[in-house]
C-alpha cells in the first residue's frame, strides 16, 4: 500500500469529481461554476495522476518493491549472508549503499537515460513474471558493467590505492577487464540455501 | 453540454478510481495497471471535457 497521504489525495480527487458530476448542471450555468469545473475536471485529475505516477516511479526503485516478487526472495536474503566476499551482502551490511534502494543502486545504469533503461528492464521482469514465465536461473540481461561499480569507487582512495587494483586500474576503467573477474560472488545463493546469515548470530 | 461534462467526469473519475485501487494494493502489476489504464483514462476525461467546452464555445460563437 502506498502512504496514506497519496491514498487520501486520490480519494479526495474521486470525491470532488463525484460532486462535480452531480453539480455539473448548476455549475455550467455561471462563470464561477465553469472555473470550478475547469479546475476540478481538468487540472486536479491531471495533477493527481502526474503526482501519483512520479511517486510510483520513485517507489519502484525501493528494495521492498524489487523483492515483492517471490522469485527474488533468495536474492533479497543474500543481502544478509555471512560473507565478506559476496558483493551484495558486503555493500548492504556495511551501508555502502542506501539500504532502501540497494537493488536499484547497483543494478541501475548510471549513463544517460539509465533510469529509463532500468524501468524498461523492470517491465521485462513483470512480463516474465506474469506472461513469459520465470527462467530457472535468474541472470542479468547483459554482462554487468564496470561503470556501475566505478560510479562510486572510481576516485575512492581505497580503490585507487588498493594493492590488487593498481596494476589493473586502466583495464578496469576502460572496461576491458570486469570487476567481477576477481569479485566473483555478487549474490551468495549457496549460503542462502545453507542458512548462513550474519544477522542470525 | 452538461451531459458531455458528466461523461468526461465519469471517465476521469474512473481513471482516478483505478489509480486509487492500485495505490491501495501496491504491487509491480498494479503500478503498471495504474500507469497504463488509470492515467490514460484521466487524460481521456480531460480531453472529453475540453472538447465539450470547445464545442459549446463554438456554438455560442465565442471562438
Amino acid at each position: 500500500m502506498l502512504p496514506s497521504s497519496v491514498i487520501i489525495a486520490l480519494a479526495a480527487g474521486v470525491a470532488i469529481i463525484a460532486l462535480l458530476f452531480l453539480g455539473a448542471g448548476v455549475l455550467s450555468g455561471n462563470t464561477v461554476g465553469r472555473v470550478v469545473l475547469l479546475v476540478g475536471l481538468l487540472a486536479l485529475p491531471l495533477l493527481l495522476s502526474v503526482a501519483n505516477f512520479s511517486y510510483g516511479v520513485h517507489e519502484s526503485s525501493r528494495t521492498h518493491f524489487c523483492l515483492s516478487c517471490h522469485e527474488m526472495k533468495d536474492h533479497g536474503k543474500s543481502l544478509f549472508v555471512d560473507s565478506k566476499q559476496a558483493l551484495a551482502a558486503f555493500h548492504y551490511q556495511n551501508r555502502l549503499v542506501d539500504r532502501e534502494t540497494v537493488c536499484y543502486s547497483c543494478h541501475k545504469d548510471y549513463a544517460m537515460f539509465g533510469d529509463v533503461r532500468a524501468k524498461l528492464n523492470g517491465l521485462r521482469h513483470v512480463w516474465a513474471h506474469y506472461v513469459a514465465g520465470i527462467p530457472k536461473k535468474i541472470e542479468l540481461y547483459q554482462p554487468y558493467r564496470n561503470s556501475n561499480c566505478l560510479h562510486c569507487h572510481d576516485d575512492a582512495r581505497s580503490f585507487v590505492e588498493g594493492v590488487a587494483h593498481k596494476p589493473v586500474l586502466a583495464a578496469l576503467t576502460s572496461g576491458s577487464m570486469s570487476c567481477l573477474a576477481c569479485h566473483r560472488i555478487a549474490h551468495d545463493l549457496a549460503k542462502v540455501e545453507a542458512g548462513d546469515f550474519w544477522q542470525a548470530r | 453540454m452538461t451531459r458531455k461534462i458528466r461523461r468526461a467526469a465519469v471517465v476521469g473519475g474512473a481513471g482516478l478510481c483505478v489509480q486509487l485501487a492500485a495505490a491501495l494494493h501496491w504491487t509491480p502489476a498494479t503500478f503498471i495497471v495504474s500507469a497504463v489504464v488509470g492515467a490514460p483514462l484521466v487524460i481521456a476525461g480531460a480531453v472529453m471535457f475540453l472538447a465539450a467546452v470547445w464545442r459549446n464555445m463554438k456554438e455560442k460563437g465565442a471562438v
